[in-house]
């Protein structure tokens, strides 16, 4: 079979662009294998500004090396992945927290904040940890926290970073409902300010309704790629 | 440089607050240095090469669990794949491992000075400046080593072994310099004729520096 080519455009008010416009991510005929085992093959797209691109798909399909890929952790098998922002507006939130267990919260935040260069002091920093509802446990070791409360600790930090460009694994995940709403609520101050997400989903029929777009991996290939109202229309979503 | 030392700092931070990484590193070098002691009889002195073979000897032992606790501590929670996305260069990485190994084991370093003093019966150097800039020199060296190497058995289950296999063999030139400098320091003999030997330090120093700036952004880059 001949690979599909799929390329999702953006061309809404809040975002024209095309391939050779100024998205913020550029993916042109990506494919992926695991020694001779293909993931995916042919995924192409351009992702503009303010814009949530949610990555749908069953497990296995790929969903999350696709998204390190977009991140530039791994180098595609094939094509061509090209990233607007530099790299200190973009930040990646994973299946793991990325803490370091040994220090305390505001300790992990002031570590980014030396790496970042961003300067926050420290009251800022508190005031972060305050947002995520972590204002009790500021000089409480990381690895004492339990999978929630790094996660939140582990938003703390994305959000330090103000990225225009944001990549979430699986964010929810270990999350209560209260901390979801607050992920939920960010996800689309991020979009508000310019900011780009891609979000890697594992409940799509409760996330399309907060993405712009969809892209789904599905067989080895891009199975849809396209607006998310679509997408929910078609009933994908709760599929 | 900036962002080398907040590194070397966090690793300090954490290897000071948890404890376990540089106590094991001591420990190992006193008991090498102790069952070394057990070789003499009573009242025999161990000779002074022999004694400065054990100091460097307990050092390079000790650099391992250094080096092995420092790189553990980015692979918890995948904290490394956050280095790679930060803004901060893999030399800068390295640099910073570095820097953080080099105090490390030079505090290894003062406890193991005083126990081949009391355990090996030799005498404390009288050139202090002379000792501390040979210790700073061959230091220079295995740290730059166990930065790049220890990046290299990131994420192996057999990092232990691994970690040892591959530094050994690359650190004997700059312990033979490291032992046979320390040997005239110990001995009280005239350090100037192995003033030849500073020069081997120095030059692995120079070559191991080139080699792992050229090397760590492999060892240390994306997937």
């Amino acid at each position: 079979m001949s690979g599909r080519v799929s390329v999702l455009e953006d061309r809404s008010e809040e975002g024209v662009m095309d391939s050779g416009g100024s998205g913020l991510l550029h993916l042109e005929g990506v494919s992926h294998f695991f020694g001779p085992r293909l993931i995916f093959k042919n995924v192409s797209l351009v992702l503009g500004p303010g814009r949530v691109l949610l990555v749908a798909g069953p497990n296995g399909a790929g969903k999350s090396t696709l998204l390190r890929i977009m991140a530039g952790l791994v180098e595609p098998s094939r094509g061509e992945v090209r990233r607007g922002p530099g790299p200190e507006d973009v930040a990646y939130m994973g299946h793991a927290t990325f803490l370091y267990p040994g220090l305390t919260a505001l300790q992990n935040l002031q570590f980014w904040n030396s790496m970042y260069e961003i300067a926050a002091h420290e009251d800022a920093l508190l005031d972060l940890l305050k947002r995520v509802g972590l204002h009790g446990f500021v000089h409480e070791r990381a690895g004492t926290f339990s999978r929630g409360m790094a996660q939140r600790l582990s938003l703390a930090r994305v959000l330090l970073i103000d990225p225009l460009l944001l990549f979430l694994d699986e964010p929810t995940t270990g999350l209560d409902t209260g901390s979801q709403k607050m992920l939920f609520q960010e996800i689309k101050a991020c979009r508000e300010r310019g900011a780009s997400v891609v979000w890697v989903s594992h409940d799509v029929g409760r996330d399309v309704s907060r993405a712009d777009l969809v892209l789904e991996i599905r067989g080895g290939r891009a199975g849809y790629c396209g607006p998310a109202d679509a997408y929910l229309a078609a009933g994908e979503g709760h599929a | 440089m900036r962002k080398a030392l907040c590194i070397a700092s966090k690793d300090l931070r954490q290897v000071f607050l948890g404890g376990s990484g540089p106590v094991q590193a001591v420990l190992l070098g006193l008991l090498l240095v102790f069952i070394f002691s057990l070789s003499a009889a009573p009242g025999e002195r161990i000779p002074a090469q022999g004694a400065a073979a054990i100091f460097w000897l307990a050092s390079s032992f000790s650099l391992v669990l250094i080096f092995n606790t420092l790189f553990h501590m980015e692979e918890e929670n995948e904290v490394a794949t956050a280095l790679l996305l930060a803004p901060v260069s893999p030399q800068g990485v390295w640099l910073g491992k570095a820097i953080g190994g080099m105090v490390l084991l030079l505090l290894t370093q003062l406890f193991f000075l005083p126990a081949i003093i009391v355990f090996l019966g030799v005498e404390p150097p009288d050139d202090l400046l002379f000792g501390g800039l040979l210790v700073l020199g061959v230091d220079v060296g295995l740290t730059v080593l166990g930065s790049l190497l220890g990046a290299v058995s990131r994420g192996s289950e057999a990092r232990d072994s691994l970690l040892s296999i591959i530094v050994f063999p690359l650190q004997i030139p700059l312990l033979l310099a490291g032992i046979k400098v320390g040997a005239a320091l110990l001995s009280a003999e005239p350090v100037q004729g192995y003033m030849d030997w500073f020069g081997i330090i120095g030059a692995f120093d120079a070559v191991f520096l080139g080699a792992a700036m050229i090397l760590f952004p492999f060892v240390f880059g994306s997937e």
